[in-house]
This record gives C-alpha cells, sequence and structure tokens, in this order.
C-alpha cells in the first residue's frame, strides 16, 4: 500500500500535478470550509522523456459542448467500439481508424499510465519561431560590447530556419532591415510619439496586403507568397553573416548626453514598435520580443522617469505616499503592448541589466502575462546575464530548444466540480463553458487561457470550486475528474497536444474529514497559498494581505488541529500538516510580502519568478534551504535558525535568487590563515571545497542563474543570512537575558539584531488563537 | 521594540529640533562600512536585514529629523553610478571602516573624489567613522590625518552656514552596532539642510 507521501510524487512525476487535496469533499459547503481551497499546481509541458510519440489526432467526445478527449478513466465497449467519455457520459463511437481494437490490443491513450499523454498534429503547417532583438544603445562601451558578444553568441544557437529581426533604440527607435545586401538600411521613429498599430504597419510597409492590391509583393520559389515582413525578419541560416556584422558595428546612441542629465530612452515606443511589427507580420504565430535595457525609459509613451538625475526613480514610499508621477501612465502603456502581444502569442522578455532600477515595475505584465523571462542583473558583463541568457537556449536530447510557444491551455471538469481560475504566466482566453464556476479566484470567468511562452517548468495554479449541493450525495466510490488540454507550438515549428486526465475519490466532510485531512498536501497548499497572497498584493495594500494570511492560516488551525478548547498546550498538528505553519511565518517575512529596502523593480522580479516555478523551487524561494558543513560527518540540511550558525561550521544557504556560503568564525580564521594551502590540513581544504562545489551543482541548472555571495560571520553580505534565518535569539531576547550585548560566537549560534517575532513566538501566538473559544 | 523607543526618545531629549526637518541624503561608502547596518540601525518602521541588490530608496528618521536616504552599492562598479544621485541629493553621508586600516586608503581615494567633484561643492559632507566599538579601530585624529581633514572641517558645533566659505565638511566617530555617534553626526547635518 503507498501512502499518501508516494502517491503525490508519482503524480507529480507522472502528471505535473499537486493538488492541495487528494481526497476532494463531495458538498459545496463542506469544500468552502476546507480553507484552503482545492487546487493544484499544473506544469503543462513537464519534461517526459518516456512519452511515446503519437503521430495522429486525439479522439474526440461528440458531445459538441464537451469535446472532452479520450483518455484511460473512459469506460469502454470492446464489442460495440463505443466509449463513455467519463465528464458528459456521452457514449461515443471509435472513428474508423479504431476498428482493429480490443482488450488485448488498446491505443496508447487507453493505457493507465499514459494519463498524462501528446499528440503532434501532422496535418498543420510547422512554422519556425521568430525572435525579435530590441537592443537599447544607452549604455557605456564595456556594457554595449558584452551584450553585443552575448546577442552574437546567441545566433549560434537559435535553429537556422528561425526568423530574427533587429530593433534598437536610444533617443530614437530604428527599425533594421536585414534582406539587403552591402549596406544598412533601417526605418527610423521618434521616441516620444505614441504610435497607433496601424502607424507602425504604414510607416514601415508591412500592412496586411489586400488581395490583388499588391502587385509588388515579394514572391518566393513556387510563386508562394513570402510573408510580408521579411525585410525586417529574415531566416537565422540566410542572415547570420550580415546580422553579426550589423551587431558588432553598432554604436553607442550618439545624442549628447549633459551633465546632471539621464540619457534619453524610448523604451515604450521601441517596445510598441516591435508589438506592431509582429502582430501584423505574424499575428497568432510563435514569436519571441528579447528586450534588452540598460536603464529606465526617459521620455515618451512608457516613461518611468524624467532625464533630470534631480529626480530619482520612484521607491516603494513614492508608491505609497502616492508621489509617483509617471507610475500609473506607463504602467497602462505596457499593460496594453502586454495584452495586445499575448492575443497574439507574442512573448515579451526582459532583460534588465543596470544598477538602478530601469522599470520592470511598470513592465512587469508584459513578462507576466506573455510568459516571458525577466532578469535583473548588475551588468550585461557579469556571468549572471551572461549564464542566463545562454540558459534561454537550451536544448533537449533532440537538439530542440526547451521552449514552446503560443500556448493555450483548456480545462475540463466533471459535473460536480468547476475551475475558478488560474494564477501563473497566462492571460485569459474569456471562454465560457460547462466547466466555468461562479467564484473567480486569479484569471477566472473561463475554462482557456493563453501561455505565450512555456518551458518545461512553468507551473500555473489552478484553482476549483466543489458545485455539488450537500443533499444530493455523490454514491459511495464516486471519483471527479479533470482534463487539461494544452496545444501549443513546439520549438521545432510542429503543432502539439498535451493531454492528462486525472480523477480523485469524493468523501462526505462531515462524516469523514480524517478521509479528506489525510489527503492534505502541505507543500502545494504553501505554495497556492503563496500565490495567491501574491496575487493580492499586487493589487491590494502589504498589511491586509499580511493579515489574510494570518486569518486563513489560524482559521486552518481551527479546523485541523487537534485541541481542547482554550488550552494552547494541548494544540497538536497532524504530520501533513505540521510544516505549513512555518511555511506562512517565512512567507510573512519573505521580500514577496514585505517591502521595505527592496526597490520596487525587486519586488516585481521576484513575484514574477515565484508566479511560474514548479513547487519545489517556489518553496526554496518561500522558506530556503540551509546546509551545514563541518568536519563531523557529511553535510547536512539544518533548521533555517540562528541556531544553526556555529564557528566551527560552514553553511550553505538556497533562496532559489541567491547561493549564499556562510563560514563560521573559527573557519572564517582559519581561512584567512591560509590554512587550506598547508599539507596536513588537507581536510581543511576538503571541508571548504565541498559547499563550492555543491554550489556549483546548484548554479549549474537555474535559471535565471542566482547571485553568488561568499562570506562570513561578521562579514557585510551575512545579512542575506540574517534576514531569511528565524531569529531564534535576537539582541531583544539576549538583553532581556541580561547578556549585554550580542556577542557573536559561543555554542548558542548567533543573535541576529532583529524585531521580527521568531517562529517559536508566531506559534506560540498561533496556538493561542487557534484553541481560542472567542477568535 | 522597547529599546529603539527609548533611544530615539533620548535623541528627540537631547535638544533635537522640534519641527520636522527633511533632507535627502546619500548613504555611501565602500562595502563593509556600516551603510547596511545603519539603515537598519536609523530605520523606524521595522529592524529587518536591508537585502536589496539595486540602489534603494528609504524614508528613515533619527529623532525629529525625517530623511530620504538613498543607498548606494559600495563595489567598485557601483560608485560609478554615485554621481547621478548627486544632482538629486541635500546632503552626503560618507562611511568609513575605520576598523579596516587595509582599506582605508581606498576610502581616501573615494572620499577625495567626492571632495573635488564640481557638482559637490557647495554640498555638506558628513564623514562617519565607523566601528570604533571594534578593539584597534583607528581614532578620530588619526582618520583627520590620513583624510586630510585638517583645516578643512568646519566645526561641530553651531555654526552658521553664511560663516562657511565652501561646504559643510565633518568628521564624527560612531558604531553604528552601538548606536552611539552618529546622532549627533546627523544632527550636525541638520542644520544645514534647508
Amino acid at each position: 500500500m503507498t501512502t499518501y507521501e508516494e502517491f503525490i510524487q508519482q503524480n507529480e512525476d507522472r502528471d505535473g500535478v499537486r493538488f492541495t487535496w487528494n481526497v476532494w469533499p463531495s458538498s459545496r459547503i463542506e469544500a468552502t470550509r476546507l480553507v484552503v481551497p482545492l487546487g493544484t499546481l499544473y506544469q503543462p509541458i513537464k519534461e517526459r522523456l518516456d512519452l511515446p510519440s503519437i503521430q495522429y489526432d486525439p479522439v474526440l467526445c461528440t458531445r459538441p459542448v464537451c469535446r472532452a478527449i479520450l483518455n484511460p478513466l473512459c469506460q469502454v465497449d470492446y464489442r460495440a467500439k463505443l466509449w463513455v467519455c467519463n465528464f458528459c457520459f456521452q457514449r461515443n463511437p471509435f472513428p474508423p481508424q479504431y476498428a482493429a481494437i480490443s482488450e488485448q490490443h488498446q491505443p496508447a491513450e487507453l493505457i493507465p499510465m499514459f494519463s498524462t499523454i501528446e499528440y503532434t498534429i501532422t496535418r498543420a503547417q510547422c512554422l519556425p519561431p521568430i525572435f525579435l532583438l530590441v537592443v537599447d544603445t544607452c549604455m557605456d562601451e564595456e556594457e554595449l560590447g558584452a551584450l553585443k558578444d552575448s546577442l552574437q553568441m546567441s545566433l549560434s544557437l537559435l535553429p537556422p530556419n528561425a526568423l530574427i529581426g533587429l530593433i534598437t533604440f536610444g533617443k530614437m527607435v530604428q527599425v533594421h532591415e536585414l534582406g539587403c545586401e552591402g549596406c544598412s538600411k533601417s526605418y527610423v521613429f521618434r521616441g516620444t510619439k505614441d504610435l497607433q498599430p496601424k502607424q507602425v504597419q504604414d510607416m514601415l510597409g508591412i500592412g496586411r496586403p489586400v488581395p490583388g492590391q499588391n502587385p509588388n509583393q515579394q514572391r518566393g520559389p513556387g510563386g508562394q507568397p513570402l510573408p510580408p515582413a521579411n525585410r525586417f525578419l529574415q531566416p537565422v541560416h540566410k542572415c547570420d553573416m550580415s546580422l553579426t556584422d550589423l551587431l558588432g558595428e553598432l554604436q553607442r546612441d550618439p545624442w549628447p548626453v549633459a551633465p546632471g542629465k539621464r540619457p534619453l530612452r524610448s523604451t515604450g515606443v521601441a517596445l510598441a514598435v516591435a508589438t506592431g511589427l509582429l502582430e501584423a507580420s505574424y499575428a497568432n504565430t510563435g514569436a519571441r520580443i528579447m528586450l534588452f535595457v540598460g536603464g529606465p525609459c526617459s521620455q515618451g509613451p512608457g516613461q518611468v522617469v524624467t532625464d533630470d538625475l534631480r529626480q530619482p526613480i520612484r521607491s516603494h514610499h513614492d508608491i505609497h505616499k502616492d508621489n509617483a508621477k509617471h507610475m500609473k501612465k506607463a504602467t497602462k502603456h505596457y499593460d496594453s503592448l502586454a495584452s495586445r502581444a499575448a492575443v497574439n502569442g507574442h512573448i515579451v522578455d526582459i532583460y534588465s541589466c543596470a544598477l538602478d532600477q530601469t522599470g520592470l515595475l511598470e513592465m512587469r505584465q508584459c513578462c507576466n502575462s506573455t510568459g516571458g523571462h525577466m532578469v535583473m542583473g548588475d551588468s550585461f558583463n557579469s556571468s549572471l546575464f551572461k549564464q542566463t541568457f545562454q540558459r534561454v537556449f537550451t536544448k533537449d536530447p533532440k537538439g530542440d530548444l526547451k521552449m514552446a510557444f503560443n500556448a493555450t491551455l483548456e480545462v475540463k471538469t466533471s459535473r460536480e466540480i468547476k475551475v475558478s481560475g488560474a494564477i501563473g504566466p497566462c492571460v485569459s482566453h474569456g471562454v465560457k463553458g460547462p466547466s466555468v464556476g461562479e467564484q473567480e479566484v486569479g484569471l477566472g470567468g473561463t475554462c482557456q487561457w493563453k501561455f505565450c511562452s512555456l518551458t518545461p517548468s512553468t507551473t500555473t495554479a489552478l484553482f476549483f470550486e466543489v458545485v455539488n449541493q450537500h443533499a444530493a450525495p455523490i454514491p459511495q466510490g464516486g471519483r471527479g475528474c479533470i482534463q487539461f488540454i494544452t496545444q501549443y507550438q513546439h520549438s521545432s515549428g510542429q503543432r502539439r497536444i498535451r493531454v492528462t486526465t486525472v480523477a480523485r475519490n469524493w468523501a462526505d466532510a462531515s462524516t469523514s474529514l480524517h478521509h479528506v485531512s489525510a489527503g492534505f498536501d502541505q507543500e502545494a497548499a504553501a505554495v497556492l497559498m503563496s500565490r495567491m497572497a501574491v496575487f493580492r498584493a499586487e493589487s491590494d495594500d502589504g498589511p491586509d494581505v499580511l493579515r489574510w494570511v494570518d486569518r486563513m492560516l489560524i482559521r486552518l488551525c481551527q479546523k485541523f488541529g487537534e485541541y481542547a478548547k482554550d488550552d494552547p498546550n494541548s494544540f497538536r498538528l497532524a504530520e501533513n500538516f505540521s510544516l505549513y505553519p512555518q511555511f506562512m511565518y517565512h512567507l510573512r517575512r519573505s521580500q514577496f510580502l514585505q517591502v521595505f529596502n527592496n526597490s520596487p523593480d525587486e519586488t516585481s522580479f521576484y513575484r514574477h519568478m515565484l508566479m511560474r516555478e514548479d513547487l519545489t523551487n517556489s518553496l526554496i524561494m518561500v522558506q530556503p534551504i540551509l546546509y551545514s558543513y563541518g568536519f563531523g560527518g557529511p553535510p547536512e540540511p539544518v533548521l533555517l535558525d540562528t541556531s544553526s550558525i556555529q564557528p566551527d561550521r560552514i553553511l550553505l544557504m538556497d533562496t532559489f535568487f541567491q547561493i549564499l556560503i556562510f563560514h563560521g568564525e573559527t573557519i572564517a580564521q582559519w581561512r584567512k590563515l591560509k590554512y587550506q594551502e598547508l599539507p596536513e590540513y588537507e581536510n581543511f581544504r576538503q571541508l571548504l571545497a565541498a559547499p563550492v562545489d555543491d554550489a556549483a551543482e546548484i548554479l549549474a541548472g537555474r535559471f535565471p542563474a542566482p547571485r553568488y555571495i561568499d562570506t562570513e560571520q561578521g562579514g557585510s553580505q551575512a545579512r542575506f543570512l540574517l534576514s531569511k534565518v528565524n531569529p531564534s535569539q535576537t539582541h531583544n531576547n539576549m538583553y532581556a537575558y541580561g547578556a549585554g550585548m550580542p556577542m557573536p560566537s559561543g555554542e548558542s549560534g548567533a543573535p541576529v539584531l532583529t524585531d521580527d517575532v521568531s517562529l517559536q513566538v508566531f506559534m506560540e501566538h498561533l496556538k493561542k488563537l487557534a484553541v481560542s473559544s472567542t477568535a | 521594540m522597547f529599546i529603539w523607543d527609548w533611544l530615539t526618545g533620548v535623541l528627540g531629549y537631547l535638544g533635537m529640533p522640534l519641527s520636522v526637518c527633511r533632507g535627502r541624503f546619500a548613504i555611501l561608502g565602500l562595502p563593509n562600512s556600516g551603510r547596511h547596518s545603519l539603515l537598519k540601525a536609523t530605520s523606524e518602521e521595522h529592524l529587518i536585514d536591508p537585502v536589496a541588490y539595486l540602489e534603494t530608496s528609504e524614508e528613515l528618521s533619527i529623532g525629529n529629523m525625517r530623511f530620504t536616504t538613498f543607498d548606494l552599492g559600495g563595489h567598485s562598479q557601483a560608485r560609478r553610478v554615485w554621481k547621478d544621485y548627486f544632482p538629486a541629493v541635500d546632503a552626503i553621508v560618507f562611511l568609513v571602516d575605520a576598523s579596516d586600516r587595509s582599506r582605508l586608503s581606498e576610502s581616501r581615494a573615494e572620499l577625495d573624489a567626492l571632495l573635488t567633484d564640481e557638482q559637490l561643492s557647495a554640498c555638506p559632507v558628513l564623514v562617519l567613522g565607523n566601528k570604533i566599538d571594534k578593539p584597534g579601530a583607528a581614532s578620530e585624529d588619526e582618520l583627520r590625518n590620513y583624510f586630510n581633514l585638517y583645516g578643512q572641517t568646519t566645526g561641530k558645533g553651531k555654526v552658521a552656514r553664511s560663516d562657511i566659505p565652501g561646504r559643510p565638511l565633518e568628521l564624527f566617530m560612531c558604531s553604528v552596532l552601538k548606536r552611539q555617534g552618529y546622532g549627533e553626526g546627523f544632527r550636525w547635518l541638520a542644520q544645514y539642510i534647508d
């Protein structure tokens, strides 16, 4: 018999799903009383190298409002060659090509192990992916040089048939023509003018041609009309030489910058032109706009700051005081570009490298709605940017880029359950259907969402509501089903459909709550609640969100804890709930909900990552992992607590965004004395090397490349560790015990200078509130 | 929170101007000079560890003074953006780690560059010699000597702006960790902020 833990793991490996509840409450009222909503994390194109290659179309249910896809949960009558849809119970005949099936001879989609299966639609047209580079030239020589190197390198990583284009911008925006030999031509736009899509098309001469009216249209071999924008978008194999030269010759923006001024940078117009170009030429085709910025947009639409250095870019404080003058207008500009790009299936990536903010806050929807990458670094010359950029073009064993384009995720449900929304890097398709619920969580009111970009790790949260009434019990042994259908453009150009069908048992939560609670997945719940909290934080005020997180946690503890009323000491949580309060504690302290001393751009970046990563990575973001290395034995995971900071230990902390190695006081002294270079201290050298090797392994597999920090007790950078550990010992309680100044050494770990409450205090408080009969 | 309340209370009591003083400071210094600790020690909302990478700006207060600070990175690359912030600030706070003699010369070079920058010719500069709680930290005299501040500083008391020929400049020793000394520095600075 498998435990729930194994069951959950198997399901994640096979189907890419993690449900908060793995036994579903059978009535609406009971479902709402579970506090944590019924929901799942789903990875639409999770890497599955063992999937069979299926080259035919899926078989659909014939009922027009259903159209679910044949799956292993359907009942099949092999003699009559009929199958019963498990969503609408329609009896469907098999298509003629299935005439030969029998119990011994089943098609793959009926075999239980293929609850997730992928179809390749061979009759669909193969489309090469499109990459449009949009490059800021207001940088110093070193930065621009490094960026040019990275861009030239990237040409060799693209599939040869991919189309590529180049837009550069500074005070002006230039769209470069790639088709011409010998000379370089470009179309120049003013960076201050808000251009309508039609104007962009007209100026570039790429408007949709009216048939018969355009005799000059270029014709390819065989008389086929070439796509209209091919002056600006060329196959890589045809233009990589000329484009390499063009990139090599790129100059810094020539407009002079007066002292006390910022360069005039037209990011807003550049992005509008890029969106307009693709919209007019390749609507509804997978394409990727890659925007590289080295500073904030300082003029025209999308401006986030003026060019006067006396006015610094907005801070959280300015926003809070409603003092961020350009923010609303700029956000509106970028939001509208984001929705236009998303409708057309186009991705917007932003690679921002600067020491100051560049306006990621205002531009964030461009990445969040289209699934594009948001990368934040100090410099284009940093290994962080270079490695990250290279990893965008990671390939699978078959040599195809690990990216998918222009995807649609559709959810179908049994009649007792409806979908209430999604939180992930997507936009709503606004498609009503029988599966759509009344409630809305995140992007709701639809059963289809558009994901312009998918990578194997892309994970969306989906929320469901049980609609069955309490008075209409579901028969014993009944199961609820959900089908996820993802249609996407594979990077090879093929059209593919991935189908995952899952089922879970119903249980009457009013009589057998223990069945329901046994199927609770606290990790999935922590990540789903984090996404809901961050989704709220994007519109609500910080304290309100924290209060909501607290309230939900207290209610969960009241419902599922075991306790005697008004006796905090009697409070117990079952094993599969026991870590959940800790996750919430760390979520409250995290940079996702606390904005003090983070810039708005950083907050946007952190939240962007939490909204798309898979369960494991999301958990690391919420509650970082800490490993301890000592002479005593192999490295071990230790509590994220001040007590883990010991003088004779090295710590490795992974926060997803940073990899930090922290040397305890004694270790740091020995390292300064260079003991590791003496042959008799070989074991010390090995101890120093062990966390570095492990860090390198984490660094190698992560996107975006994390920051790497090497620090020691008392070091300035140690603050990154101290801000994350649970402050079980602080200057406050040290004073309270009459210990005077905190001593940074000794057996008891290192106290942290903070006013945050410790996990212990938090738990005490939680217990008190949970058992209280008045609360 | 109680200790901090007490501290601000004392600062307010020790003759801080009651009218609220507002200013915009850039807090500069090499890495490890204590910029983040200073921010942390003066942040009114909450004592937490500052963990930002980009330049951050925060609203802080000491006693009855409120100011916006720009905490600018200390590593050599980040120092290039310092000058971008000069037009935006009313004063500069420059932190020196008095206990790390190996980096004093680097600090001196940065301070010299600041003092000779044309954009800052009228901008008040407060130099804080931090970490005097550490054994072996340089003394005030030693720092004055090393940074060539003799004859340049304009006096710690109340000196009217009109009596100062160039810019107000003064050195104060402090321990951010023990929360000593910087309050006086900021109070000195406050008199030059309009």
